[in-house]
């Protein structure tokens, strides 16, 4: 059997993995254009860091190809041809003809829609070269190697590939970055704040919303990230885009103007506007794409050719609330990674969407949500605490209809599978107050939270959350959409 | 407030003198030569005609070489470990982890010890247990301890530090007494991602921690016979235990091979090529015997199922070189004998899915198969 996988992400690497477990003699090549090695896109920003090494973010030893026998080609990829059953990939390269096909070649940066957007030393922090490029404009290069045979696709690929090396503006000015920038108010956005903190600068976070984001965030909970970016000398400005970036001879930043007429110097600019599906080569094929290019999928993450699935960031799904979208999360591409490995041999699995959650660290802020928030549900009332002891933490439960539907939570850590559990007992808010401290995770010696009486009395005053605007990244910008469909 | 966002752990790759560059290399030649004239002085006096460490240690006034050994010692750990909590000091379990391991060793492996004698009392070590502390079950060294210690050390030995280990891990011992583990989390810290992940040095460490577990275990059992039976069979006295050098004696090997080269001149002196826990992953007696009580304690770490996102950090910083990445994104809580509880990878999370727990096992620690789908 003669299995072709588009991408070795977590969605390509699960699913041949999964295969590999049960077909030893089956024929499986992974195409791969971005990296050598299967790597943790999650983890760049410690690289950047220096606080991880390139082998360090694998999270499988080198050697998994030659063991797993999995043939791999550093190629870009360009068509599919339904009929013959061919992948095509770039230039001369033969056609890869397959049984079943794997497509799970997940995001490419949005590109940013300003003048300049494309200058030398504007960039996102998105792709394998994006980190090289960033670790070459904040510290010169890698700490140690960078990461192995990072060229082996150039060779192989086209002018359009979101994986080109990108220019580095700092070679050309003889000096690292010292102004750096950050436009777009999200977790990447706040991942490429940290990076250039952490080299020992002084960034300016441009964000256009009233708080940082809002998709995400309540004003309260927003206003103690941003505070907490200012103590660590981050220019926090907000409710403030950009209109243009300014370039010197050479064709690199060297200014960037923001709607409220302001310029300011700038030498590096990271732009953090989101992630679209890497979908461009597939336009004109037999596979169907939605407006957003994700590949839409049924239940079993087949594409509308049968015997091509897609996995991952690149794969628009159906949502709770029925809208379709890709789910852009780690977890959920390793997951659906899992079912199209079976989809792929000929079983008859569906992915079964989890209820959503998520946890991250913004700067040294804990952060996890879980179910339903920020949705504007009808009749949804959040309950709100705070906590300024030796922890400091903000807390909010959402309830509607009674009962439980959502978690945010800063400053401690939870489990998320407890706080799961309360969702689908359908828990009162009292029962789940009382309850609470079964989901707490903190490390151990941390002391307990204590619920304050106010919180089972007195929900978030005013239309809650408020300020959600219009967002910039597509996966969570439909979600602030949707209404009142959520508490059935 | 720390200046360094996430943790003190940025910029770890981008210091030469970490990371096996020319500045660590000498770091660790220069603990390598200090061990092995700590431990070869006498041998050495006949090539050079002094012995510089009991020279340097009386002409300051101290006793003999090992009260400036103790007090250096004492001041590595406690200047490591102020370093230490500007690093990690953000956490709660490793600030009260390094201070208790730190007090305790100050207190009780160096004071105690050394000002005993002063008052004419005996060198008592209250916090190193057998098998670590290996001539403690020496009939001779037995014989000449005060009752009452005896009786604790033995005790001690046997039945509180396993029992201990079975409630709460090895990590009461390695990470929290011990002053190996207190030297490695402290002045060693910097080093903690030189651990090798690697399988051959899995495989290595299998098979070293257990085979130096055995030969106590042999060494201690002949020793305990000879004192019964040596005085009429004289060569195996003399094979067993011999106090002479040249005698090759089992009892002299195990203190020259295990007690002085791999502790010290390679467990110590390598800390910065191969990272500092040298000694406990791969040669301690003590850390393969907890370890193995403990794999049918109650301590593991649990792991959040579903929310590693694959990072790394957890495993690069595992001082023991477990590869905890890998329970952690497949979702399965466990017990690893060689874990001594640092509580690093928990720490370093971005996403807190590992958590170090000594409650009875649940539900929570059971594998969880798929995502949890939720009817709203």
């Amino acid at each position: 059997m003669q299995i072709v996988i588009v991408g070795n992400g977590v969605a390509g690497m699960e699913a041949a993995l999964v295969v590999r477990a049960r077909m030893p003699e089956a024929e499986i090549t992974i195409v791969s254009e971005e990296s050598e090695h299967f790597f943790s896109r999650t983890a760049l920003m410690w690289v950047v860091c220096g606080q991880l090494d390139y082998p360090d973010i694998e999270p499988l030893e080198r050697d998994v190809y030659a063991r797993q026998r999995f043939r791999r080609v550093r190629a870009r990829a360009v068509g599919l041809d339904a009929e013959a059953r061919t992948l095509k990939l770039v230039g001369d390269l033969p056609d890869l003809p397959f049984d079943s096909l794997l497509i799970a070649c997940g995001s490419r940066p949005r590109p940013g829609p300003w003048p300049g957007s494309t200058l030398g030393g504007v960039g996102h922090f998105v792709t394998m070269q994006d980190l090289e490029w960033l670790e070459a404009e904040l510290h010169g290069g890698p700490a140690k190697a960078g990461p192995p045979n990072s060229g082996g696709h150039l060779a192989h690929t086209t002018e359009d590939s979101p994986y080109l090396p990108r220019t580095v503006s700092a070679v050309a000015r003889g000096a690292s970055s010292r102004r750096p920038c950050v436009v777009g108010g999200g977790l990447i956005g706040i991942e490429a704040v940290e990076v250039m903190h952490a080299a020992g600068l002084r960034p300016r976070f441009f964000i256009r919303e009233e708080w940082f984001w809002p998709i995400a965030m309540d004003s309260k909970e927003s206003t103690w990230i941003a505070e907490r970016m200012r103590e660590h000398g981050v220019d926090v400005q907000l409710e403030e885009g950009l209109e243009c970036f300014e370039a010197d001879d050479a064709g690199n930043v060297v200014a960037v103007k923001s709607d409220r007429g302001e310029r300011y110097e700038v030498d590096l600019a990271v732009i953090a506007i989101g992630v679209v599906p890497n979908t461009d080569w597939l336009k004109g094929s037999a596979v169907k794409l939605d407006a957003g290019g994700g590949i839409v999928v049924d239940e079993g993450l087949e594409s509308s050719v049968p015997g091509v699935f897609a996995a991952g960031d690149c794969a628009s799904v159906r949502w709770f609330e029925g809208s379709r979208r890709p789910e852009q999360l780690w977890y959920t591409g390793r997951e659906q990674g899992r079912i199209a490995g079976k989809r792929l041999m000929g079983d008859a699995a569906l992915y079964a969407r989890g209820a959503w959650y998520n946890s991250a660290k913004l700067f040294d802020i804990e952060y996890t949500t879980v179910g339903l928030v920020n949705m504007n549900l009808e009749g949804e009332q959040n309950f709100y605490f705070e906590e300024r002891g030796s922890v400091r933490s903000t807390n909010r439960v959402v309830v509607a209809d009674g009962r439980v539907v959502g978690f945010n939570f800063l400053g401690r850590r939870w489990d998320h599978e407890v706080l799961l559990r309360f969702i689908a007992e359908r828990r009162s808010l009292e029962y789940t107050l009382e309850h609470l401290h079964e989901a707490a995770f903190d490390t151990e010696f941390v002391p307990a939270l204590s619920i304050p009486p106010e919180a089972r009395r007195a929900p978030l005053s005013g239309p809650a959350p408020s300020g959600v605007r219009e967002p910039i990244t597509p996966p969570t910008s439909a979600a602030s959409r949707v209404a009142s469909q959520g508490a059935r | 407030m720390d200046l360094q966002g996430q943790n003190g752990l940025v910029s770890t790759y981008r210091q030469s003198w970490r990371n096996r560059g020319l500045a660590g290399v000498l770091v660790s030649a220069l603990l390598v030569t200090f061990y092995l004239v700590l431990y070869f002085e006498d041998k050495l006096e006949k090539v050079i005609h002094m012995r510089p460490l009991t020279d340097f240690a009386t002409s300051v006034g101290l006793r003999n070489r090992w009260y400036l050994y103790g007090l250096l010692y004492c001041v590595l750990m406690i200047v490591g470990g102020a370093l230490y909590l500007r690093k990690h000091g953000n956490s709660r379990y490793n600030q009260l982890r390094i201070a208790t391991n730190v007090t305790v060793q100050v207190l009780f492996g160096f004071l105690l010890p050394f000002i005993m004698p002063l008052f004419n009392g005996p060198e008592l070590y209250v916090s190193y247990f057998w098998p670590l502390k290996y001539d403690y079950f020496y009939p001779h060294t037995l014989q000449d301890l005060p009752l009452y210690f005896a009786a604790y050390t033995v005790l001690g030995s046997l039945l509180l530090a396993p029992i201990m280990a079975y409630f709460f891990g090895k990590r009461w011992y390695c990470s929290w007494v011990c002053g190996c583990g207190a030297l490695a989390n402290t002045f060693g810290d910097p080093w903690r991602h030189l651990t090798s992940k690697s399988t051959r040095a899995w495989r290595f460490e299998k098979w070293s921690i257990y085979l130096v577990l055995g030969l106590v275990l042999l060494t201690t059992a002949l020793v305990g016979m000879d004192f019964l039976v040596g005085a009429q069979h004289p060569t195996f006295h003399r094979l067993v235990a011999g106090e002479h050098w040249d005698d090759w004696s089992l009892k002299y090997l195990y203190g020259l091979v295990v007690g002085a080269i791999l502790a010290g001149v390679v467990g110590t002196g390598l800390y910065p090529i191969l990272g500092p826990r040298v000694w406990c992953r791969n040669f301690c007696p003590m850390a393969a015997f907890l370890g193995l009580v403990g794999k049918f304690g109650r301590f593991r770490i649990r792991v959040k199922p579903g929310m590693c996102i694959s990072c790394g950090n957890c495993s690069t910083y595992c001082e023991m070189g477990i590869d905890v990445r890998s329970y952690a994104q497949s979702d399965q809580s466990f017990t690893r004998a060689s874990c001594v509880g640092c509580g690093m990878c928990a720490h370093v999370c971005p996403r807190g899915v590992l958590k170090l727990s000594n409650a009875p096992r649940g539900q929570a620690d059971k594998k969880r198969q798929g995502l949890t789908v939720v009817d709203f």
